[in-house]
């Protein structure tokens, strides 16, 4: 039944998890890059990001079409939107690590706080983890692993806030204060990565609940400790 | 022999092999170039000055308001308005590059390359298999009847539903099998280009997904013309969407045009005439 509707959908459920795979090679590089202060590398993350938005805007366009032409609705039209935002919450991802990257030739002449590198590795696998959670929750249509997004989340944010204690911590050497400064952008683009995953998780649960609820709250949020 | 050949021969009516089809079409090929095409029925126009092609392999959908000329038109392509007193065809409409209205073609041939579907299911008070012989019969094509009409109801999606029971009044079937019998019926005789006129205005959601999907599997190998007031409809199975509309001419009378023809993509997306736009989100019409 609706074989075009069905093609259609799969399509683009397709091109939206390559993109995926697209933000995961971006995010790899630009962590590589960052950890050995490799210009070259961090431009190809950059020119990489051409690709990123090229899917973007295949998916947009596709979904658009689909839209006009298929009028989905109940469970397909869950589907369609959270595939929607799906797109743009992983093109987002793809400009944080191009922010990485710029960062990083920017304070490429700068020897790194290597206890700081290492906290960005961690943090950057975290993120990368969470990516894939997302990716495979939306796949299996998998409520339980969306919800665990949060718990990492919190990891990132708290690894986030670490950052900004150390960079405080730092000596007063001018070049050193410039790179601590640019580090907390980076750190913040890595945290802001989980939050775009986590968001990828709410669009599950909308697609398997039909209810659309953030999983914190970001205006009244829970004590932390 | 050519297709085109065929259809100009008088008699005896020669039963040539359809060519083999390509299921991708690469590049558009004209099936029917129609120019400047006014359609009269006694006085008035019903359609004035049409200019469009149709391509193989796809499928084309009329739309418009009630009125437009949508079904004066899918019918000038297999000359089902030759039928109609006082109707009266000016302008071109070639297929395959030969005037349809040529003083030597046969419409008999004609309408066997092109066949119809109608808006309401119209299978004769015979058996099943009788309604999908029926034309094969008439034109001479004998030879392995069985394997055809099987073929035709195969295409058709309606062979596992009537496999056992071939001999059954058509009748007896619902009204969704009854159009997918229709459709088997038409397809039996080898047509190249299939005109649809409302094919599922009379069906249920359920029975007129079927026909969609139908449509969607044959046009592979058909080139499929569709009206439809169901402007949903030709979003979803259409490749490249008519828009006709009602124009008030000096003295007051309405006559049908062509608005704008596009990919279907893009008539419900970004149509280029306001009218058009009007017309697809509901502000008109």
């Amino acid at each position: 039944m609706r074989v075009t509707l069905q093609q259609d959908l799969d399509s683009i459920n397709a091109n939206l998890l390559e993109e995926g795979q697209l933000v995961l090679r971006a995010l790899r590089g630009a962590l590589n890059a960052l950890r050995e202060a490799d210009a070259e590398l961090a431009d190809e993350v950059i020119a990489f990001d051409d690709e990123i938005d090229d899917s973007y805007t295949s998916i947009e366009q596709g979904i658009e079409v689909l839209l006009a032409r298929q009028t989905p609705v109940a469970v397909d039209l869950r589907l369609v939107l959270a595939m929607l935002h799906t797109n743009l919450h992983l093109e987002r991802m793809g400009d944080y690590c191009v922010t990485v990257a710029k960062l990083t030739k920017l304070v490429a002449g700068v020897d790194p706080e290597p206890r700081m590198l290492q906290a960005f590795e961690e943090m950057g696998e975290r993120a990368e983890e969470m990516i894939r959670i997302a990716l495979d929750a939306f796949v299996e249509r998998d409520l339980e692993a969306a919800s665990s997004l949060v718990e990492l989340d919190e990891l990132i944010d708290r690894a986030n806030r670490r950052v900004v204690k150390q960079v405080l911590e730092l000596d007063s050497d001018p070049g050193l204060t410039e790179w601590g400064l640019r580090m907390i952008v980076v750190s913040r683009c890595l945290e802001r990565i989980g939050d775009h995953a986590v968001d990828i998780g709410e669009q599950v649960a909308y697609l398997v609940t039909g209810e659309f609820r953030e999983f914190t709250d970001a205006s009244h949020p829970v004590e932390r400790s | 022999m050519t297709q085109t050949d065929t259809m100009v021969s008088v008699a005896p009516i020669e039963i040539a092999q359809r060519p083999e089809r390509s299921a991708i079409t690469t590049r558009r090929e004209t099936v029917f170039d129609i120019q400047n095409l006014t359609v009269s029925y006694g006085k008035a126009p019903a359609i004035k000055d049409v200019s469009f092609e149709i391509y193989r392999n796809m499928i084309t959908a009329i739309i418009g308001p009630s009125g437009c000329g949508k079904s004066t038109f899918i019918r000038t392509l297999n000359r089902m308005n030759d039928l109609v007193p006082n109707a009266k065809v000016a302008g071109d409409v070639l297929y395959h590059g030969v005037d349809l209205y040529g003083a030597k073609v046969d419409p008999v041939q004609v309408r066997r390359r092109i066949g119809m579907v109608f808006q309401r299911p119209n299978p004769f008070p015979k058996s099943i298999f009788d309604n999908v012989a029926w034309g094969l019969r008439v034109l001479g094509m004998k030879d392995n009847l069985k394997d055809r009409v099987q073929h035709a109801l195969e295409q058709a999606a309606l062979w596992d539903d009537v496999r056992h029971r071939l001999k059954k009044s058509a009748l007896g079937l619902s009204g969704g099998q009854q159009q997918r019998l229709c459709i088997a019926r038409a397809l039996a005789v080898e047509p190249e280009v299939l005109l649809m006129d409302e094919p599922a205005s009379a069906l249920d959601p359920i029975a007129t997904s079927r026909i969609e999907d139908l449509m969607h599997s044959l046009k592979n190998e058909y080139t499929i013309v569709i009206v439809t007031h169901n402007m949903q409809q030709a979003a979803r199975v259409a490749d490249l969407t008519a828009f006709f509309s009602l124009e008030v001419m000096p003295d007051k009378s309405r006559t049908g045009i062509l608005v704008e023809y596009d990919a279907t993509e893009k008539i419900f997306t970004q149509p280029s005439d306001k009218r058009t736009e009007d017309y697809v989100t509901g502000r008109f019409g």
